[in-house]
């Protein structure tokens, strides 16, 4: 309802990370009672508006105003008092507790001699689960309880406390269609409560069907807040996506030839099945997808770190197990993780240990460290990356983010892979560094490297692939070649809806 | 085998774990009782059972103290130091003012044992040291105090009034009167995680220690107190120390931080936190001071006794850590059941 | 110099300027402290202990913890004792005496490496377990009178003034500071105690190296053990079971070794294991008693881990030292929650506080 007051405003936020705007002025309502999706693509500033908002992190720029009068969010703990909460994927709860206790850990209704209340807090929980039609009680252990069921508990817990928004973050991604029904209800009585939900999915279908209004988002600025009911899916999409794609590097052409990797019905219980693609040499495959479709983590299984449940994987005709990643390093498989400071990088350490790491065995044949060799061969890739320190040694940690990238780049480089899975490569990089690392990747391919390309920038996919690959939920929707790639089409794919026009 | 039916079996198998551990305990109990009372002579005669019962009531009461700390992820190595402490201060003081009452002395004692705790609480809680760093650091710096101030002297029983010494020896209803103030402790302990607000807090910090302070609890604060509550008790249990041994001197109640973390580990408590009770701490206490009263009275080497404690600890956390690993491995494959059937490759 | 280069040189240079001081407080409460016998002679008591902290060293650099090590010593001591009790050749002795401190090391780390057990709890374990062994191997009985060209090793002299101990400290830490430093094996020790996941996302052989420290740990122990019997003489089950284990603890952690892992130098804990030599000399010198030197070290252990954390916060531009957390953890919730863990706050922890 347009004529709500407004609970939550934002009012021109903006945060930028060493140079990267995450977010740029984004200025939006959340009416009271009202359910408010937020849509976008990855990347497009949906998660830093979440923090913003819980206290985890603050804006450069811009103000919160809450009913009224400008607010200050420090910290978690303080967006809690003022009635903001968030329920992610994975919902943190104390899993050594029973259910009841859940809802009120550290708030436990006292009675009049200042102990814990147990009658009260077993009541009062039963009600909540009651009315939220759980089906597990309130003396029940939480350890075992499925991720649905930890979402009802997160949901009584907010109503125990009094939210007043609620934020959910992908909240129907592990469940299956009579939960999502059945947490759908609750919305619509948390609605009828007088709770505002901010409702954050990739599934537009369920945008349609929960929200009343729709904020879409795209890199990082304000596209449109608008009334669920006069926006089809098909404009969504186009708000969501349509930019100028000038940012696109012409792809070196590249000789493609015989499969290098061939993968069969791999699977991983509970996260992804029935998984087949080939990767020729000197190809880049894009594989595109939504948050939680399993993209990392088939690239995670390839490479031997979490385990295979289910398929074949063969490398040049050999049959390959992903045990680990050392066997996977030595049949030439590599892979760059999303998350490159902090799983690709070893931050108080120095450039050249970094960048030797992957290849220290070919480095040291008797066992002794070279640091002289080390040296040499991260200057190699200093020069080639062009990566902006005052030499090898200096400690990773100190280096911008951009250079931070580079090096771990490097440190797959240097192992001479030939097979790459490359996961986000230039998330949360500036534009310049962005050029140098596509340029890279291109010519890696020309020269006979074969790319797994996981991305969720659509302009990168795109410009870079010869295949597109599209995941959803867990399983390969589509197999899209480059003439045929365009936007429209990848993200109808990734979102499961029948393609616009 | 639709979803439903498989969220129900689970139900099922993690709450029997759950209640599995407690019930362990007492099985064991049981059979130690059987076991010995079978092979060893006089085992199940009620003189031993209140020489065990004496000496087990000490551990018993520090256990309590233990499993505060422990249930909050966290350590206290320096309790043995600490019984050795107090009961050197109850029993000098007790040596020089005959007429002292037995119940000042103990809240002597008990205070001794606070202020050791809130030291080692303000340390871990805030100096950011690991507990069991600064535990083991306070274990020798507090046994070092204990040193400086005997001055090499030791108290003797003979020194010591008797309604003191008569402590360790009185029973009431054929239950030794430390046994009595250990059950009482236990009481007192149980009833505080249970009905303080405060001390519930302990198990949510143990459980998750972030998600703790995203709650709103004051983490620090209460660790401090779990510390403080540790140390108290084990001032008291210092109390009990000199009443039972009467002959106190500086290297009292060496090695027992041992005994009470073996009694609470196999107790149940886990060491990753979050849960366990006072219970499972007292029959965990009662369990290896049954051991080893049988062994002794089977003519079986006391030296294995240590081993086997050392044992009891690696073979708890072990069994605790698999368990612990099961159900995380149970509850990945609810992440997406619909490919919750993926693979007939192991 | 390497790695976090100039901290660590820092505090290397800070532990010498701290040598030369408590070397001026000596020298001023004994003359006899600057005669060359005397500082030859100033490690010797402790050069079993700096042998075992040495080992240590290995397993706090990749993030561990290793309690059992004094337990283990006197487990190897008390093998080789009854053995050549038993009429054993003395050296054949010693050698199954290693093996088995070898073996005990094994032990913690299968159950540390493979079955991912938290350190702090199985070390803690195997601490009251060994020491329980080394009284069911010996008993209550004490064993002494082991030939000298053994005992010489620990105890003997050249020319009445060069301790063989020192010998053997210098040369263990010259060998494993050459392990630690110079070889991929150590610098894996770094690279796992920094970031265990990142490593293992490079290739890095995490379970075997885990495995290895402890074995190494137990191994110095070992060694750690003939030196003792040299210089004592003789064995009771009870060796090393009181404040040895918090100064072995001490010498790591006041060498610069980050408690929480990744960085230390065995030059440092070198350092440190002089100064703790000297500090105690120094007390004895002055009179105090062997209780207040124990009270000295643990503070000294406490300190030194606080001045850790401050230096810590530093490095994170400002924040008060409590603040301080470890880089890597640090880590935001990024758009694509690539977290697969199912339980985000139930990381295992080493004895305290969640990392």
């Amino acid at each position: 309802m347009s004529d709500a007051p407004a609970l939550v405003e934002l009012r021109g936020i903006s945060k930028s990370y060493g140079g990267v705007h995450a977010l740029k002025d984004v200025s939006f309502a959340i009416r009271k009672a009202s359910v408010h999706a937020l849509v976008g693509e990855n990347g497009a500033g949906k998660s830093t508006i979440v923090k913003t908002l819980t206290g985890v992190i603050h804006a450069d720029e811009g103000q919160i105003v809450i009913d009224g009068e400008a607010a200050s969010i420090p910290d978690p703990p303080a967006a809690y008092r003022l009635g903001i909460l968030a329920m992610y994927q994975e919902p943190t709860v104390f899993q050594d507790l029973t259910v009841a206790e859940n809802v009120f850990a550290g708030r436990h209704p006292r009675t009049r001699a200042g102990t814990v209340d147990w009658s009260t807090i077993r009541r009062r929980a039963k009600q909540l689960l009651g009315e939220l039609g759980a089906d597990f009680g309130p003396d029940r252990p939480v350890r075992g309880l499925g991720v649905a069921d930890r979402q009802l508990l997160e949901i009584a817990k907010a109503l125990s406390s009094e939210a007043r928004l609620l934020i959910m973050d992908e909240p129907t991604a592990a469940l299956s269609p009579p939960e999502v029904e059945r947490l759908f209800d609750i919305v619509r009585g948390l609605k009828e409560r007088g709770v505002s939900i901010v409702f954050i999915s990739h599934r537009l279908e369920e945008v349609e069907a929960i929200s009343d209004t729709v904020t879409i988002l795209r890199d990082g600025t304000h596209v449109a807040t608008r009334p669920t009911a006069g926006l089809p899916r098909s404009e969504m999409v186009q708000l969501m996506v349509g930019r100028s794609l000038d940012q696109l590097f012409p792809k070196e052409e590249a000789e493609i030839g015989d499969v290098v990797l061939r993968a069969e019905g791999l699977g991983r219980r509970g996260v992804f099945a029935d998984v087949s693609f080939e990767i020729r040499r000197g190809e880049i495959v894009g594989l595109a997808g939504f948050v939680g479709a399993g993209r990392t983590e088939v690239a995670r299984a390839l490479f031997g770190i979490d385990r295979l449940d289910a398929g074949k994987v063969s490398i040049d005709g050999r049959g390959f197990r992903p045990r680990s990643p050392r066997k996977a390093l030595r049949r030439g498989l590599a892979y760059l993780p999303e998350d490159r400071l902090t799983q690709g990088l070893i931050q108080p350490l120095s450039i050249s240990t970094n960048t030797s790491l992957a290849v220290l065995p070919e480095l040291t044949p008797l066992g002794f460290l070279r640091p002289r060799a080390e040296r040499a061969l991260a200057r190699r890739f200093m020069e080639q990356l062009r990566i902006r320190a005052f030499g090898p040694s200096q400690v990773v940690r100190s280096l911008s983010g951009g250079n931070q990238q580079k090096v771990v780049l490097s440190k797959w480089l240097a192992a001479e892979p030939r097979i790459l899975i490359l996961d986000e490569p230039t998330h949360g990089v500036d534009v310049g560094t962005k050029a140098d690392v596509h340029r890279t990747i291109s010519h890696l391919a020309a020269q006979g490297l074969s790319i797994l390309l996981i991305s969720s920038e659509l302009p990168e996919i795109l410009g870079m692939s010869d295949r597109v690959l599209v995941m959803r939920e867990g399983r390969l929707v589509a197999e899209i070649g480059r003439a045929d790639a365009t936007q429209e089409r990848v993200v109808a794919a990734a979102a499961g809806i029948a393609e616009a026009a | 085998m639709t979803a439903g039916m498989l969220t129900g079996r689970m139900r099922v198998s993690t709450d029997t774990i759950f209640r599995l551990r407690e019930l362990g305990i007492f099985a064991a109990l049981m059979f130690c009782l059987l076991f010995f009372g079978v092979k060893a002579n006089n085992f199940l005669t009620v003189t031993n059972w209140q020489d065990i019962g004496t000496d087990v009531a000490i551990v018993a009461a520090v256990a309590v103290g233990e499993t505060m700390v422990v249930l909050t992820r966290n350590i206290d190595l320096s309790v043995g130091s600490i019984i050795g402490l107090t009961a050197y201060i109850s029993s000098n003081t007790l040596q020089h003012h005959h007429h002292a009452s037995l119940v000042v002395i103990a809240l002597l004692a008990m205070g001794v044992g606070l202020l050791c705790g809130l030291g080692n609480g303000i340390l871990v809680a805030l100096g950011r040291i690991p507990a069991i760093i600064a535990t083991l650091a306070t274990l020798a710096i507090y046994r070092g105090i204990l040193f400086e101030i005997t001055n090499g002297q030791n108290v003797l029983a003979s020194n010591l009034p008797q309604n003191f010494l008569n402590l360790s020896s009185r029973n009431f209803a054929g239950i030794p009167s430390l046994a009595w103030m250990a059950i009482v402790v236990a009481a007192f302990g149980a009833a505080l995680l249970r009905w303080v607000p405060w001390a519930r807090d302990f198990y949510a910090i143990g459980s998750n220690p972030d998600a703790a302070r995203f709650t709103g609890i004051p983490v620090a604060r209460r660790l401090v107190a779990a510390f403080m509550l540790s140390g108290l008790l084990a001032g008291l249990g210092g109390f009990m120390f000199a009443a039972r041994f009467a002959g106190v001197d500086a290297t009292s109640a060496n090695g027992y931080e041992f005994l009470i973390v073996t009694a609470v580990v196999i107790g149940g408590v886990n060491v990753f936190g979050g849960s366990g009770t006072v219970l499972g701490a007292m029959l965990g206490a009662v369990l290896v001071a049954t051991i080893n009263d049988g062994f002794t009275l089977m003519r079986f080497s006391q030296f294995w006794q240590e081993f086997f404690q050392g044992a009891a600890i690696v073979v708890a956390v072990t069994v605790d850590a698999i368990m612990f690993r099961k159900l995380q491995d149970v509850l990945r494959r609810r992440r997406r059941p619909e490919l919750a059937n993926v693979g007939g490759r192991r | 110099m390497r790695l976090v280069g100039r901290l660590l040189l820092r505090w290397e240079a800070l532990l010498v300027v701290l040598i030369f001081a408590a070397g001026v407080w000596s020298t001023t409460l004994s003359p006899f402290f600057l005669h060359r016998a005397n500082l030859l002679d100033l490690t010797t008591p402790y050069a079993y202990l700096g042998i075992m902290a040495f080992g240590l060293t290995f397993v706090v650099v990749a993030g561990e913890i290793d309690i059992s090590v004094a337990s283990t010593m006197t487990v190897s001591a008390v093998s080789f004792a009854q053995l050549w009790h038993a009429g054993v050749n003395v050296w054949l002795a010693s050698l199954v005496g290693l093996l088995i401190a070898a073996g005990l090391g094994l032990v913690n780390g299968v159950l540390i490496a493979i079955l991912n057990l938290p350190s702090l709890a199985v070390t803690l374990g195997t601490l009251a377990a060994y020491r329980g062994l080394a009284y069911v191997i010996l008993g209550g009985n004490a064993r002494s009178g082991f030939p000298t060209s053994f005992t010489n090793i620990g105890g003997g002299y050249i020319h009445n003034e060069l301790p063989y101990a020192l010998l053997v400290l210098i040369g263990t830490a010259i060998v494993l500071g050459v392990v630690l430093h110079s070889t991929r094996f150590g610098r894996y020790l770094y690279t796992i105690g920094a970031n265990r996941e990142a490593s293992r996302f490079s290739g890095v052989p995490d379970t075997r190296v885990r495995v290895s420290i402890f074995v190494l740990s137990g191994l110095t122990a070992g060694v750690a053990g003939i030196v003792y019997l040299g210089y004592f003489g003789s064995v009771q089950a009870d060796a090393a079971s009181g404040s040895e284990l918090i100064t072995v603890v001490t010498a790591v952690v006041l060498g610069g070794v980050d408690i929480f892992g990744g960085a230390g130098t065995m030059v440092g804990v070198f350092l440190a294991l002089i100064l703790v030599a000297e500090l105690r000399n120094g007390m004895q010198l002055a009179n105090v008693g062997g209780a207040a030197q124990d009270i000295v070290v643990g503070g000294l252990l406490l300190g030194a881990i606080l001045a850790g954390n401050v230096v810590r916060a530093a490095q994170e531009r400002g924040l008060p030292w409590w603040r301080a957390r470890r880089p890597q953890k640090e880590v935001e919730k990024t758009e694509s929650h690539a977290q697969i863990s199912v339980n985000p706050g139930s990381e295992t922890t080493q004895g305290g506080f969640t990392r």
